[in-house]
């Protein structure tokens, strides 16, 4: 079971995320502040730190430097109510791995936690994923649809992908556009829209509601059933 | 009353007009002074030199006489009064008055003439004496009554001249100040006006293009920018309440029904809902911060050499399927050579504003081009869609203003203001402009 260290100050979301993250089998610890945060990262061994921008006593970023600077190298997921694009360059730079703004939907908190695990290789690489009638073999590159064999460009790939490792999650269109292409900007509606547009045209199953749905005005998720 | 005509002498007083005129009138006293001195001490000297040389001539004339015959043509000399000469004297060797009516002058040099002081007997004088040459000595001198007469009325014309100049410069000055002092005090009830709140104020200009009109342009100019950014402040103020509050009822209302109903809100439509209401509101504060973020810092964190044609193959395959799906041709064409300095992330999100827009407005096509221009290039994103009326180009790139040629098309009205805050950081400039049919955008890139 994943081990996940929360450093948050707010009593209210560090429930909120240690709950989220119960939920999906991860074991957690808490800690309030910077120094308390610290001394677990030091005498225990975790799989990702979530880390409030702003504590109490010091701010994420000094903290995130610390470790790095004591070789503690776990997956940092830095939790901040600044948006500002220079904040995220700032955490990321300090040695953050992961930026995450407030408010945030707790789906995508976990989806970020167990991407940042993967990424570690801590957990088993995959070689073949499964979601609900859909096969993807990673190293071929090949996706079986109800035992067809689906031909997916490039990006369509890597969405596909994306969606099934999240399967039964609401995942927020900038998200997916952040995670699947990269990019740390609102598209705006219509661009997602297509793409997914495209792809759930691909996984039409005759007579059945579609693989993946649109949550309005939050975000799409792929049905595991 | 008083006060007020107080306050009015003491305005004048103070005024650049009045100051400027009193200066230069007393500048001009000093220069008539000056000026009358000068011509004063030029007449002095020339009349003075004309006695000089009319006494050294009679001198000269009476010294040339035997001097047996010298006391008669002194005689006749002193009967003739010629020449302007008013005085002879023939003077013995012990300076006894042989012949003459005049005194001897005691200290009075050979061959040179001096001024002598008036007494009871004659006027002021200008006279000399020079010897005969056998133990006599002959004065003479001219009544110069008339040239002091006429050096003293120079100077009493002078000095009223130059007192008479300095009421006179007080006066016109007084009047001409009282002009621009009026428009001054007009200039002044208009800035408390518009101080108060009143940016419908103007102040009146002349025409003339003097000083104060150009101030009042500028002062005018200044007011007409704060009425237009009070009114976009009022705009947006309007518009966030609006596009915020709205689904912010809803949240509320569904939250009330839930309440009211004694119920717990289940899985499903009604948390989606909420849900959704509650990202509209959080998507609109995202954009306005990071609009109002991109304004007000100088990011350049994420600067560095952006290829122009890469930039815009990414543009094309993330908007290809949009268009693809719209049924719209898009193409884009690029010169592989050009580079630039920039944020890549930021220049994508911004031209990908651009097409997303000409892809929702276009009847079949949207093509990006790279352009050389005269002192740089130009990334023109065009569409054959409707347009933007000229009226409006300026208002759109304004938070929350929607063209009226757009209004049925989805959209909250901040990605134009996203694209220009992203491109004021880079120095680019945005322009709008008619296609006939269509719009093009046109990012204006200076060379480095």
């Amino acid at each position: 079971m994943p081990r996940i260290l929360v450093i948050e100050d707010d009593v209210a979301t560090a429930s909120a995320i240690e709950k989220q993250l119960v939920a999906h089998k991860h074991e957690i610890v808490r800690a309030a502040d910077g120094a308390s945060g610290l001394a677990w990262a030091t005498k225990e061994y975790f799989d990702v730190i979530t880390l409030d921008r702003m504590l109490p006593d010091t701010n994420g970023l000094a903290v995130v430097s610390e470790l790095r600077a004591r070789s503690i190298m776990v997956p940092v997921l830095m939790i901040s109510a600044l948006s500002d694009v220079d904040e995220r360059i700032a955490g990321i730079r300090a040695g953050g791995d992961d930026y995450l703004v407030k408010p945030f939907s707790s789906q995508e908190m976990v989806a970020r936690v167990e991407a940042l695990i993967r990424r570690s290789g801590t957990a088993t690489p995959d070689v073949v994923i499964r979601a609900a009638a859909i096969e993807m073999n990673l190293v071929k590159r090949t996706v079986l649809f109800e035992g067809k064999q689906l031909r997916l460009p490039h990006m369509e790939f890597k969405l596909l992908e994306f969606l099934m490792r999240h399967a039964g999650r609401t995942l927020g269109r900038k998200f997916i556009f952040e995670q699947v292409w990269g990019y740390y900007f609102d598209p705006g509606a219509n661009l997602i829209n297509v793409h997914i547009g495209r792809l759930r045209k691909k996984l039409e199953r005759d007579g059945r509601p579609p693989m993946i749905i649109t949550v309005m005005g939050e975000g799409y998720r792929l049905e595991i059933g | 009353m008083k006060s007020a005509s107080r306050r009015s002498v003491r305005q004048i007083r103070n005024s650049i007009t009045f100051r400027v005129a009193f200066v230069f009138g007393l500048l001009f006293s000093i220069g008539i002074i000056a000026f009358g001195g000068l011509i004063y001490a030029i007449t002095a000297r020339e009349l003075t030199a004309r006695s000089d040389q009319i006494l050294h001539q009679e001198a000269r004339m009476l010294v040339s006489i035997p001097a047996a015959e010298l006391p008669r043509t002194i005689r006749a000399e002193v009967a003739q009064n010629i020449h302007g000469l008013n005085y002879f004297a023939l003077l013995s060797g012990s300076g006894q008055r042989l012949e003459g009516n005049i005194d001897p002058i005691p200290g009075l040099k050979l061959d040179a003439a001096t001024d002598i002081a008036a007494n009871q007997k004659r006027g002021p004088t200008r006279a000399m004496s020079v010897a005969t040459g056998h133990g006599e000595t002959i004065l003479l001198g001219r009544d110069i009554s008339e040239i002091e007469y006429l050096l003293r009325r120079m100077i009493a014309i002078m000095a009223a001249s130059s007192i008479a100049v300095i009421p006179t410069v007080l006066l016109v000055g007084g009047i001409l100040s009282l002009g621009p002092l009026r428009r001054v005090q007009d200039l002044q009830t208009a800035s408390r006006q518009i101080a108060s709140g009143r940016f419908d104020v103007r102040i009146a200009t002349t025409g003339r293009n003097d000083e104060l009109d150009q101030i009042a342009t500028t002062i005018n100019a200044m007011v007409e920018d704060i009425e237009r950014v009070i009114s976009q402040v009022k705009n947006v103020t309007d518009t966030i309440a609006h596009d915020l509050r709205t689904p912010l009822t809803r949240v509320r209302n569904r939250l009330d029904d839930a309440r009211v109903a004694g119920s717990v809100l289940k899985s499903g439509d009604s948390i989606d809902d909420l849900i959704g209401d509650l990202n509209i509101v959080l998507d609109r504060f995202a954009a306005l911060l990071k609009i109002a973020e991109l304004e007000a810092s100088e990011r350049r964190a994420g600067f560095g050499p952006v290829h122009v044609a890469t930039l815009l193959k990414t543009v094309h395959e993330l908007y290809a399927p949009v268009a693809e799906e719209a049924e719209i041709r898009f193409e884009v064409r690029a010169d592989p050579e050009i580079q630039l300095h920039g944020d890549g992330s930021l220049l994508l999100e911004a031209i990908g504003n651009l097409v997303d827009n000409a892809i929702k407005f276009s009847s079949g096509v949207v093509l990006i081009s790279v352009d050389r221009e005269d002192a740089g290039y130009a990334i023109s994103v065009r569409d054959d869609g409707p347009g933007i009326p000229e009226h409006e180009r300026e208002a759109v790139l304004q938070r929350f203003y929607r063209s009226s040629h757009g209004a049925e098309k989805p959209g909250h009205g901040l990605g134009l203001s996203i694209v220009t805050a992203i491109l004021h950081i880079h120095r680019f400039k945005l322009g709008l402009h008619d296609t006939h049919p269509g719009l093009l955008a046109k990012i204006t890139i200076p060379d480095a």
